[in-house]
């Protein structure tokens, strides 16, 4: 009975620890430790606030506020000391990665706009200290430049990336290149991942029909985001000419039933106030003919 | 005359019965105004309304408000202008509840809001596009046309009452005196009032029909199942009929038995008023027909989904009591003229009356309850909608107001023409004025 009992408390216990350390969204071992690279600074935690404000807040509500949305699973507030005890690390994996209803911000915010976001929510934690981003000096990984062009024989992108050591520039092998198309509502991915060559090369098939503005114009950002931490960060971002020149009014630009009142089709305002003159006219002179009455006498 | 005078106004003072009676309605008003205090004090979320059911009751209350206010269109304009002369002493009921639902009608939606302080961005922001413009511009003129409708007819009358009826409490003499316009039964004076009802009996035609229509409109301008239908105009106005028709009946019950009307609202007018109320109950039961048995032979899959909860789902029960209780059982009973008579006819009217409410809800509610993208990551009480009690007592506080204003309009005025009835008997309330 004794054992019975110490069994059942132990679960007990082991559940409850369970449910306290792992609220349903397990994030890698080897992304926990990550940590931002440069000292928070004041205009880093602005930046972070206003990104926020944009991202964030329909669902989280404004820290402390506790007026995050009342969705399934809570969105909870970021101030809560749930999210003070994670690492830096924890949150950026959450960030970047996302969980339904969650979006993922991989794509919509850079890496130092999640960091930006993550220094603007800890100052509400309390005893928060930033690791110390020199003690990682060393360990940071290599530097990497990326360019790109267009190669308009094979209709292709091509990504080049250059390795920054020590003994001058070099081709960067087996950097994870990725490709993204800006469109209304963030980056639209081209294509999956691809690996440098050992010349520093990804190249990436540009679809022919991918509508750009009115010149053609695309903007198109490379990035290497390597998930092993052994290449920082690097970007890229071109305004190039070669999408299908596309020249729709936006929807909102003519008269349409949709649009707003001082673009409401002529046909709507016309009947519209005719309608209500016509109507009107009639009630007023009646509640003037009728006044009227009063006037008259008796013969 | 002077019998005919006495008849129609001796009902016309302050007594015991009235305070009771006002008294009770006051008191009513005002706990259930401490609900809408609640309401603004903490917003919508008393309601029951969430994200995806946002119309509720409200909303459902407004469109049977602005049902039942139709009947005044069909009365004093369709029926009136025909020349049916057995509809001039049910004209003024028919007004009275015309200008009562519509002018609450309006507070109905301004308790919808989540902020009726910022109603005036209705008109500052108002789309010319928006149902929600049109349905604000025809109720308000509907509500003008109708007042003006009860108010013209009525000249004369208090310019009798106030020379010829010695009971006439003295505190209503001044405002009879002031509403009465100096009427001296001049033809120039009679010209205008015969002229001005001509022209707004034509005109609350197409007002009456635009302000059913257009708020049909709030519903069939979308492409959600159950709303998404051409037939919504004339399937709301043939509705909003059977409403006021049975509105009308109860009113006539209840002032031929409180007011002693029996010699004015005879056998025969309730009679007739059965055969209205039949009338247009079927013509109603045919546009149900089309609403339900179109869709549900195409079987479309949202419609398909929205005619199973109606009709075999959660709101079956409902659905089931309001067309058979509320519209088929009536039909079939009201062919039979004994059935026509005055108690009868009136518990017939009550329980349509009732089923037209419910019938609103059912419009409003279960379609909202299916929206096209799938409902995910909320809470329970977003799913299903529950009135609460505040959202109960802020919809019974409209019926109130209702009651309050019919009440005071039949009370301290005659509630069947006086000098119309006069003359249809033959009679010349000229004579009584100038005497």
């Amino acid at each position: 009975m004794k054992r019975l009992f110490c069994l059942i408390l132990l679960l007990a216990s082991a559940t409850w620890r369970l449910e306290a350390q792992n609220p349903g969204w397990p994030v890698p071992d080897d992304q926990k430790g990550k940590i931002c690279l440069v000292k928070f600074t004041p205009d880093m935690v602005k930046q972070g606030e206003a990104i926020y404000m944009k991202n964030c807040q329909s669902c989280h509500g404004i820290p402390t506020k506790k007026n995050f949305a009342a969705i399934v699973p809570s969105p909870g507030d970021l101030s809560e000391s749930k999210v003070g005890s994670q690492k830096d690390g924890e949150l950026f994996y959450r960030i970047t990665t996302g969980k339904v209803p969650m979006p993922e911000f991989r794509n919509i915010l850079t890496e130092d706009e999640r960091w930006s976001v993550i220094s603007f929510v800890r100052t509400y934690h309390k005893g928060y200290k930033q690791p110390d981003p020199e003690k990682l000096a060393g360990a940071a990984g290599k530097r990497i430049r990326l360019s790109m062009a267009y190669d308009t024989v094979k209709k292709k992108i091509m990504v080049k990336a250059v390795e920054l050591s020590k003994d001058g520039p070099q081709p960067a092998k087996g950097a994870e290149v990725v490709i993204f198309i800006q469109r209304y509502f963030g980056n639209m991915q081209l294509a999956d991942p691809k690996p440098t060559s050992e010349y520093g090369y990804a190249g990436f098939d540009w679809p022919q029909d991918l509508p750009g503005d009115k010149r053609g114009n695309v903007i198109v950002t490379a990035r290497v985001n390597d998930p092993t931490g052994s290449m920082q960060e690097a970007l890229v971002k071109d305004t190039l000419t070669i999408g299908v020149p596309t020249d729709k009014p936006s929807l909102t630009d003519t008269r349409a039933m949709w649009s707003t009142r001082d673009k409401a089709p002529v046909w709507v305002i016309l009947t519209y106030t005719l309608a209500v003159l016509v109507v009107w006219y009639f009630i007023i002179y009646i509640i003037l003919a009728v006044l009227d009455i009063r006037k008259i006498k008796q013969v | 005359m002077e019998k005919i005078v006495n008849d129609l106004s001796h009902h016309i003072r302050l007594n015991k019965g009235f305070f009771i009676w006002m008294g009770f309605l006051v008191l009513a008003f005002l706990a259930c105004l401490y609900a809408y205090t609640r309401q603004l004090q903490y917003g919508l979320g008393v309601a029951g309304v969430r994200d995806y059911i946002s119309w509720g009751l409200y909303i459902s209350n407004f469109v049977f408000f602005v049902a039942s206010s139709l009947i005044g269109m069909l009365i004093s304009a369709v029926l009136g202008l025909i020349g049916f002369k057995w509809v001039h002493p049910i004209t003024r009921i028919a007004e009275t509840i015309a200008v009562a639902f519509a002018a609450v009608a309006g507070l109905v939606i301004v308790m919808d809001m989540g902020r009726p302080e910022r109603l005036a961005y209705v008109f500052m922001y108002a789309r010319f596009q928006s149902p929600i413009l049109w349905d604000v511009t025809v109720i308000t003129t509907y509500f003008v046309i109708s007042l003006l409708l009860l108010f013209l007819p009525m000249i004369p009358d208090m310019a009798v009452l106030y020379k010829r009826f010695s009971k006439l409490p003295s505190w209503l003499k001044p405002v009879y005196k002031v509403l009465s316009l100096n009427w001296t039964d001049h033809p120039e004076q009679n010209r205008i009032i015969h002229r001005s009802v001509y022209i707004l009996l034509i005109l609350i035609i197409p007002a009456a029909l635009s302000i059913h229509t257009v708020t049909s409109w709030l519903f069939a301008l979308t492409v959600r199942p159950g709303w998404d239908s051409t037939i919504f105009g004339p399937y709301f106005v043939s509705g909003a009929f059977v409403a006021g028709s049975a509105a009308v009946i109860i009113a006539m019950y209840f002032f031929r038995r409180n007011y002693k009307l029996q010699d004015y609202l005879t056998d025969m007018h309730f009679n007739n008023m059965g055969k209205v109320l039949v009338l247009v109950a079927f013509v109603y039961l045919y546009f149900n027909i089309n609403e339900y048995l179109v869709p549900g032979y195409k079987l479309k899959r949202a419609d398909a989904l929205h005619l199973h909860e109606l009709m075999a789902g959660n709101f079956a029960v409902m659905f089931w009591l309001v067309q058979v209780g509320g519209l088929l059982i009536p039909i079939i009973l009201l062919l039979f003229r004994r059935m026509r008579r005055p108690m009868p006819l009136t518990v017939i009217s009550v329980a349509v009356v009732i089923g037209a409410w419910f019938k609103r809800y059912l419009i409003v509610v279960p379609t909202m309850a299916h929206p096209f993208l799938p409902v995910q990551h909320v809470p329970e009480n977003f799913k299903v909608y529950t009135p609460t009690l505040i959202e109960i007592a802020i919809t019974l506080l409209s019926f109130i107001l209702v009651l309050i204003i019919i009440t005071l309009i039949s009370k301290f005025f005659p509630v069947i023409p006086v000098v119309e009835t006069a003359k249809d008997k033959g009679l010349d309330p000229l004579k009584s004025i100038e005497s």
